[in-house]
């Protein structure tokens, strides 16, 4: 995975292959590739948001304890 | 001279006395007048000051007496002192009522009977309001706002947290530990610096002090967040010093945020109204300081709050986005990867039946042009039927040439098979030798004097062996 990839980049690209698909504008000799991308682009995605929202939920968790 | 010529002074002080006794009696009179050269006894109670009066232009004096005062006295003056907040002494304009006294040994003086705190609060009042309108008129940074102040101090922000505070109160202040206490032992746990000015707080000739106390807090050149000016409660005299022009000048001037816990129930000071804040007492204004902090630990906790609550709500539609563009992701890709496989069989099942149609069409259509075939088609034909014949030919030559080859081998076969028969050979001039009647093939089956045939062509020779050796040897 791309070490510098943002989740805008990453969301971004995704968006415009899952676009290029629903559009049917990809043939069928990239689909497979486009496809692979794409469910990496969602892993990195998805992985990003868990990272994310664990860190929020400490962050309420240390707040509740602080208080 | 006789004895009769002169008189003692106890005799003229008490014929003085007399004569002012009938005139003025036991009669007293209100009479309005400025204090001066005053002293007080605290063991024996007792005032001794002078009145004057002044010219219009307060420059020359045009009237003066002395004035005591003690006993029940002494006691309305403390009264008086409670009920205006001003202590009795120098320089200030009083209405009392006196009584004319001529005293054998300390002469002519008035007696103090009573004074008229109204007077006198009416006097401050107006005072106070001369002093406020001097503030307004001579400085830029003060002006009314209907009943109250702007001034460049109170138009100071207050910092958000106020912690680094400059103290300025008495030594003996009970004030200045009710603050401090209060401020210590908040619930919140909150942290307070508070850097001692001593001064003293009462006393108006003491505004000068007062002054320097504020000046040495700005010249201690520290980040404080503000200025607390402290005065316990209790004995309502003596508020005047707060009442000084110049202090109040400095106050409402002073660039850090000053707040007021001076102990009065009466009318708020001058130094109360050019101040940023002020409240009723040292209590109050911690107090205050305290719920300010609050106030913004509050919002602070608010605000975090809701910026996790607005992360939260921002991550589930990140969440949600994202699992949107997943399922459009997969289905349009199945779409996809179905419309070909759709197109595909479509295709194949095309393509079947155009190849049998394909066919179909291409039989009967050979049948229509089979009947009558067009002229070039016969000679299309004739050509194929030419070089059909001329296939014919070459493999009729390539199969006569196979059969002569074989047949040449054939004789060859019959050739040697020929000459492999008996009499052939014999005729030849080949012989065969017979040994008891049986071909001799091997050597070993005669010996010497075995009797042997000999038949050749036409003949039979009997003989006997009679040697027998190696051919070599």
């Amino acid at each position: 995975m791309d070490e510098h990839l943002t989740y805008e980049a990453a969301y971004n690209e995704l968006v415009a292959i899952t676009q290029e698909i629903e559009s049917e504008e990809v043939s069928i000799d990239t689909l497979a590739e486009k496809v692979k991308r794409a469910s990496v682009l969602i892993a990195f995605c998805q992985a990003k948001l868990k990272r994310t929202e664990k860190e929020v939920n400490n962050i309420i968790t240390q707040m509740g304890n602080d208080v | 001279m006789t004895h009769k010529t002169y008189l003692r002074l106890s005799e003229l002080n008490a014929a003085i006395a007399g004569v002012l006794g009938d005139a003025f009696g036991r009669h007293s009179f209100w009479l309005v007048a400025d204090i001066t050269s005053h002293t007080y006894k605290p063991t024996r109670q007792y005032h001794s000051f002078e009145l004057v009066e002044k010219d219009e232009h307060a420059q020359q004096i045009v009237a003066k007496m002395s004035c005591k005062a003690w006993g029940l006295a002494s006691g309305r003056i403390q009264k008086f002192e409670e009920q205006t907040g001003q202590r009795f002494g120098n320089d200030i304009h009083v209405l009392i009522r006196v009584q004319v006294s001529f005293h054998n040994v300390y002469g002519l003086s008035l007696n103090l009977l009573d004074i008229d705190a109204h007077f006198t609060l009416g006097v401050l009042a107006r005072q106070r309001m001369a002093t406020l309108e001097r503030l307004v008129a001579e400085n830029a940074f003060i002006q009314k706002e209907g009943e109250r102040f702007r001034t460049r101090n109170s138009e100071l922000p207050l910092p958000h947290v106020i912690q680094k505070i400059a103290l300025i109160s008495s030594v003996t202040s009970a004030g200045a530990e009710d603050f401090k206490h209060t401020l210590q032992h908040n619930t919140q746990q909150y942290r307070f610096e508070i850097d001692d000015y001593f001064s003293a707080v009462q006393g108006e000739a003491n505004a000068n002090q007062l002054l320097s106390g504020l000046l040495q807090i700005f010249h201690a050149q520290k980040d404080y967040d503000a200025v607390v000016i402290i005065r316990g409660g209790g004995a309502q005299a003596d508020l005047l010093i707060f009442d000084n022009y110049e202090f109040g000048r400095a106050v409402a001037k002073f660039p850090i945020p000053v707040i007021t816990g001076i102990g009065h129930q009466k009318d708020e000071t001058i130094t109360d109204l050019m101040a940023h804040t002020a409240t009723k007492t040292p209590t109050r204004a911690a107090e205050f300081i305290i719920a300010h902090n609050k106030t913004f630990e509050d919002s602070t906790n608010a605000l975090l709050k809701q910026m996790l609550l607005q992360a939260q709500q921002l991550l589930t539609a990140y969440f949600q986005e994202l699992s949107r563009q997943n399922n459009i992701l997969v289905n349009s890709t199945h779409l996809i990867l179905n419309s070909y496989k759709d197109g595909l069989r479509q295709r194949s099942m095309e393509n079947g039946h155009h190849t049998r149609s394909l066919l179909f069409g291409h039989k009967s259509r050979l049948l229509q042009v089979m009947a009558p075939l067009p002229p070039i088609f016969k000679g299309l034909l004739h050509n194929q039927a030419q070089k059909l014949n001329q296939v014919s030919v070459e493999v009729r030559s390539l199969a006569e040439a196979r059969l002569r080859h074989e047949d040449l081998q054939l004789r060859q076969h019959c050739m040697w098979v020929r000459m492999m028969d008996r009499d052939f050979l014999l005729k030849k001039g080949f012989s065969i030798v017979y040994s008891e009647g049986k071909p001799v093939r091997e050597p070993e089956q005669l010996r010497t004097g075995s009797k042997i045939d000999i038949l050749m062509a036409n003949t039979v020779v009997k003989a006997v062996v009679t040697e027998k050796r190696d051919k070599n040897g």
